[in-house]
């Protein structure tokens, strides 16, 4: 019963290390390197919970955010903005948006995985 | 002749009527006050007061047995004493409706004169604008300071006005290029402006009638006395009056008066002439100041518009450059923390095992590379917290919340790092704290850092932490037993990049800019950080902010 988890990321390197951290501890990822494609698999797939980045080609976060609330069976999907924005009302922005949480990059490798475990918990 | 003998049969009758009427008037004493006007009044070289004026009351005296006492004094002077009654008889006044609800006057003038404005020789001043921007002396308290300080106005020029006692200084000053240019009235102009260099301009204004004056309804007969006196004097083109006139106007009036009929007409035409030829000045110069007006209020507008434009673009360009900087900070701040995301990220996954087992060096290596990119997190935090501030984009973001658990946090989250160092991290908090407004994560942020900062200079003993409320403000004293500061050091602390004792700067590893930040939200807080140490002694810091500063200004 392992849980499916989206992530929404086109740095490469990023999206290993958010991997590689989630399926040591278990999780099954699914990744997608731009907005559109996320929003394709997250309709496939419907994951326990979305990693979404901000800054994506074609269709950046704040857009996949609003797409993803429009369609009635990823209502109860979580979706964590993990982002690198940091200036004022970035976090209040998204928050608008749809999204669920926010963690701010460079993510702590110590606690990442037990942050993202409990929106995935919540249902 | 017949004309003659009745004038003085008017006289004779005048002054019989009077010693009936004021018997006690034989004996009056008059005081008269003087002044440097020559010349209508002034004080001889000998001391001896003389001028139109004088030579006028001289002659009433005579003629009703007053007893005079000159009192001299500057022009002030003579109106306050005049006031005060300290004095009856004030001359050379000029009659003015201000001036008649503090003084009386008599009804026929003395004389009659204006004011003209005097430069040095050459200096090219010649229209009322000309003199913008430039200095003017004037008498003080007279009828032309208020005047030609009104007619400035009305043309907009900036005329600094300087007010001195007597008519010598006024020139004088001129003369000593202190000043542009003088304002006297023409008696004065005419007869001294050679003697300091100085020559008339075009500028003539405030024709006025001059008059003794009394204070406000005193001595009114010796007003009257010398209104008929006056009346009778003018009628006489041989008279004292005319002969006063001659003798101190040397350059107006050459009348030799040989037949008293011929000379009246000539006075009359000469009057008309003067008048007609003054209107004929001044209808000219409003001309030419009109048309130079309407010339520069052409150029202003034209100079307004051009600036209002230059100043719309220089916003426009410095709102883009505002949102420039604002996008330049928003995607440095992104480009720098997505690799150090993979890095820090990285880093913590070897360190964990997760990757594989790693022997002790390599252990060690990856723990200085986590250190380095935490150490380059904490700096591009810094940075973008200062341009924020700096900017003015960082807004706080304020609320009430319990002073109590961030302080707790602050001292729970360090605690480990001054175990570290076998120190004793206490927290004393005061009864009366509890909720304050203010922007929680950034007082969390302050307080973190200066408590950060004792732990790390501290190599034995203790860190203190405590806070109380003391009228309206929330104290935070953070005492060290650490290295401490010399005193030139205490200031250059909250500079940016200013870590004090470079000796120890590898040893005490941090971006430069805490204290500066810390000292910068402080004061956005309406608070403030400053510290007291002493070399070897170690520090305390002291932070102050308003409890409930935050609600005013929401």
């Amino acid at each position: 019963m392992s849980k499916t988890l989206l992530i929404i990321e086109d740095n490469e390197q990023n999206f290993y290390m958010m991997r590689f951290l989630l399926e040591n501890k278990g999780f099954k990822v699914v990744g997608a390197e731009n907005g559109r494609l996320g929003v394709e698999l997250a309709l496939e797939h419907v994951p326990d919970a979305i990693l979404l980045d901000i800054q994506l080609p074609e269709m950046d976060g704040y857009a996949v955010a609003a797409e993803l609330k429009k369609h009635a069976k990823l209502d109860k999907v979580p979706i964590i903005a993990v982002t690198s924005y940091a200036m004022v009302g970035d976090r209040e922005q998204i928050l608008a948006a749809g999204a669920n949480g926010y963690i701010e990059k460079p993510i702590n490798p110590d606690t990442f995985v037990e942050e993202i475990a409990q929106f995935v918990a919540r249902d | 002749m017949n004309r003659h003998c009745k004038v003085l049969h008017l006289l004779v009758a005048t002054i019989l009527f009077c010693c009936v009427l004021y018997p006690a008037a034989a004996a009056r004493k008059v005081r008269v006050g003087t002044y440097q006007n020559p010349p209508k009044v002034f004080t001889t070289e000998d001391g001896q007061p003389a001028g139109i004026f004088i030579d006028v009351i001289n002659y009433v005296a005579e003629q009703e047995k007053w007893e005079l006492e000159f009192v001299d004094g500057s022009w002030m002077d003579g109106l306050n004493r005049l006031e005060n009654g300290e004095i009856e008889l004030m001359p050379d006044v000029a009659y003015t409706a201000d001036r008649a609800r503090h003084f009386s006057f008599h009804t026929s003038p003395v004389i009659s004169s204006w004011f003209q404005v005097y430069s040095r020789q050459g200096s090219g001043i010649k229209s009322l604008l000309d003199l913008d921007g430039k200095k003017v002396v004037v008498l003080e308290g007279s009828v032309q300071q208020a005047s030609f300080e009104a007619m400035a106005q009305s043309f907009h020029l900036k005329i600094t006005l300087v007010g001195v006692p007597d008519y010598q200084t006024v020139f004088q000053k001129v003369a000593d290029k202190e000043a542009d240019a003088a304002v006297t009235n023409q008696f004065f102009g005419n007869m001294n402006a050679r003697k300091y260099g100085l020559e008339d301009t075009a500028i003539i204004f405030s024709p006025s009638s001059l008059h003794f004056a009394t204070a406000l309804g005193q001595n009114l007969y010796l007003l009257k006395k010398i209104d008929e006196h006056l009346q009778a004097l003018k009628q006489d083109t041989k008279s004292l009056y005319y002969q006063s006139l001659k003798r101190w106007t040397s350059e107006n009036v050459r009348f030799q008066i040989p037949q008293e009929l011929r000379i009246i007409g000539m006075v009359v035409l000469g009057f008309l002439f003067l008048s007609l030829a003054g209107s004929l000045l001044l209808k000219q110069q409003v001309n030419t100041r009109t048309m130079e007006l309407q010339q520069s209020y052409a150029e202003l507008e034209q100079r307004v518009l051009d600036r209002t434009i230059e100043l719309a673009v220089a916003m426009e360009r410095a709102e883009a450059a505002d949102k420039i900087k604002s996008a330049f900070l928003a995607s440095m701040s992104h480009e720098l923390r997505t690799p150090l995301n993979s890095i820090i990220g990285f880093t913590g996954i070897l360190l964990q095992g997760l990757a594989g087992p790693l022997n002790s060096e390599q252990s060690k290596q990856l723990g200085m590379v986590q250190k380095s990119a935490r150490h380059l997190l904490s700096l591009i935090n810094d940075v973008l917290d200062i341009s924020k501030i700096e900017a003015g984009q960082l807004e706080l973001s304020l609320s009430a919340f319990d002073l109590r658990p961030s302080l707790e946090k602050v001292v729970m989250l360090l605690t480990p790092l001054a175990k570290e160092k076998c120190l004793e991290l206490q927290l004393k908090i005061a009864e009366n704290v509890g909720v304050v407004t203010s922007d929680q994560r950034r007082l969390e942020q302050i307080i973190i850092n200066v408590v950060n900062n004792a732990v790390k200079f501290a190599e034995k003993g203790s860190v203190r932490l405590s806070c109380r409320i003391e009228d309206g403000n929330c104290l935070i004293e953070v005492a060290d037993t650490g290295i401490g500061m010399k005193a030139e050091s205490l200031e250059t602390i909250f500079e940016p990049f200013r870590q004090i004792d470079s000796g120890l700067a590898r040893k005490h590893e941090g971006t430069g800019l805490g204290l500066s930040i810390c000292r910068k939200l402080l004061a956005m807080m309406h608070g403030s950080i400053r510290v007291e140490s002493e070399l070897g002694h170690g520090s305390t810091f002291y932070i102050s902010f308003p409890v409930n500063k935050g609600v005013d200004n929401v």
